[in-house]
């Protein structure tokens, strides 16, 4: 089954997403048939017109134009994606890498779709880490093949 | 997704013992036709999808919870992104906070490998129903 990651390029979730047997559904792969085919340097930062356009089906178009253009990227894999894993208040999440507002709006398309979602906190001890990994196996384990 | 090259990134563990420079010679070896990049947490891999496909399989048995791996957008050592050429690593905040976490990670899979299934569920956050925050009000008043 198709699982959208959230953060949609964690290494972790993508690893352990397709250790357990799915597909994981990431922004690499949007941005690497970006980078090869149309030759945008610095996809989802840089953007096309019809990127802009296709964003606006996510967020309106007051929103700035960075969220627009995440939304342009992730909005489709969500679209796609029979299930979701999102990992709650990731550190790097807000700052020159980040957006949180980008980040609410996808848990928000995450909800609209009603698709299975789980949601998991980062790591801080081996327990935690148990129990990271435990919820996630269960979780990808319940959804079939 | 274009067929035509898979570039992943793997990434060791920082409790394993295995180095870049090994990991390299390794998957050098794993199939024909295989670029690969040593870096400073593992390597870069590139090769068309089912050559990829081999070679992830490999890796996945022989450094089953020491090695963690992605795909990644751009090729290896794209003008773009690589810092030899004073190229701009956007995601790379994510990467080390991630390296971070993989010691735990790698523990709980072991963990689990070895058959201790048992981990502790977090309790779910219910609403408090009305009834019961009455008492506690009254309770107080």
């Amino acid at each position: 089954m198709k699982v959208f990651i959230d953060p949609p390029n964690s290494m972790i979730l993508f690893d352990l997403v397709e250790r357990f047997g799915h597909e994981p559904l990431s922004s690499m792969a949007l941005i690497q048939e970006k980078v090869d085919n149309i030759e945008v340097d610095m996809p989802p930062m840089n953007v096309t017109l019809d990127d802009v356009v296709k964003g606006l089906k996510y967020a309106g178009v007051e929103v700035p134009s960075g969220i627009r253009g995440r939304l342009a990227i992730w909005g489709p894999m969500i679209e796609a994606a029979d299930a979701a894993i999102i990992i709650e208040n990731p550190p790097f999440s807000f700052g020159c890498v980040g957006c949180d507002r980008s980040n609410e709006l996808t848990k928000y398309r995450i909800k609209r779709r009603g698709i299975p979602a789980l949601t998991v906190q980062y790591p801080t001890s081996e327990e935690e880490a148990k129990t990271m990994v435990g919820q996630i196996k269960d979780f990808l384990g319940g959804l079939g093949q | 997704m274009s067929q035509q090259r898979v570039t992943r990134l793997l990434m060791i563990s920082p409790n394993s013992m295995v180095t870049p420079d090994q990991l390299v010679r390794n998957v050098q070896t794993m199939a024909p036709g295989i670029n690969v990049k040593e870096t400073c947490y593992g390597c870069l891999a590139e090769s068309d999808a089912e050559t990829m496909r081999i070679v992830m399989e490999k890796v996945r048995a022989t450094y089953r919870n020491e090695v963690f791996s992605k795909v990644r957008g751009y090729p290896a050592g794209d003008p773009r992104r690589c810092r030899a050429q004073h190229g701009t690593r956007p995601g790379y905040a994510q990467l080390e906070a991630e390296w971070e976490c993989l010691p735990l990670i790698q523990s709980a899979l072991d963990e689990f490998d070895a058959g201790k299934d048992d981990y502790q569920k977090p309790v779910d956050k219910k609403p408090l129903p009305v009834k019961e925050m009455k008492e506690i009000s009254e309770a107080f008043r």
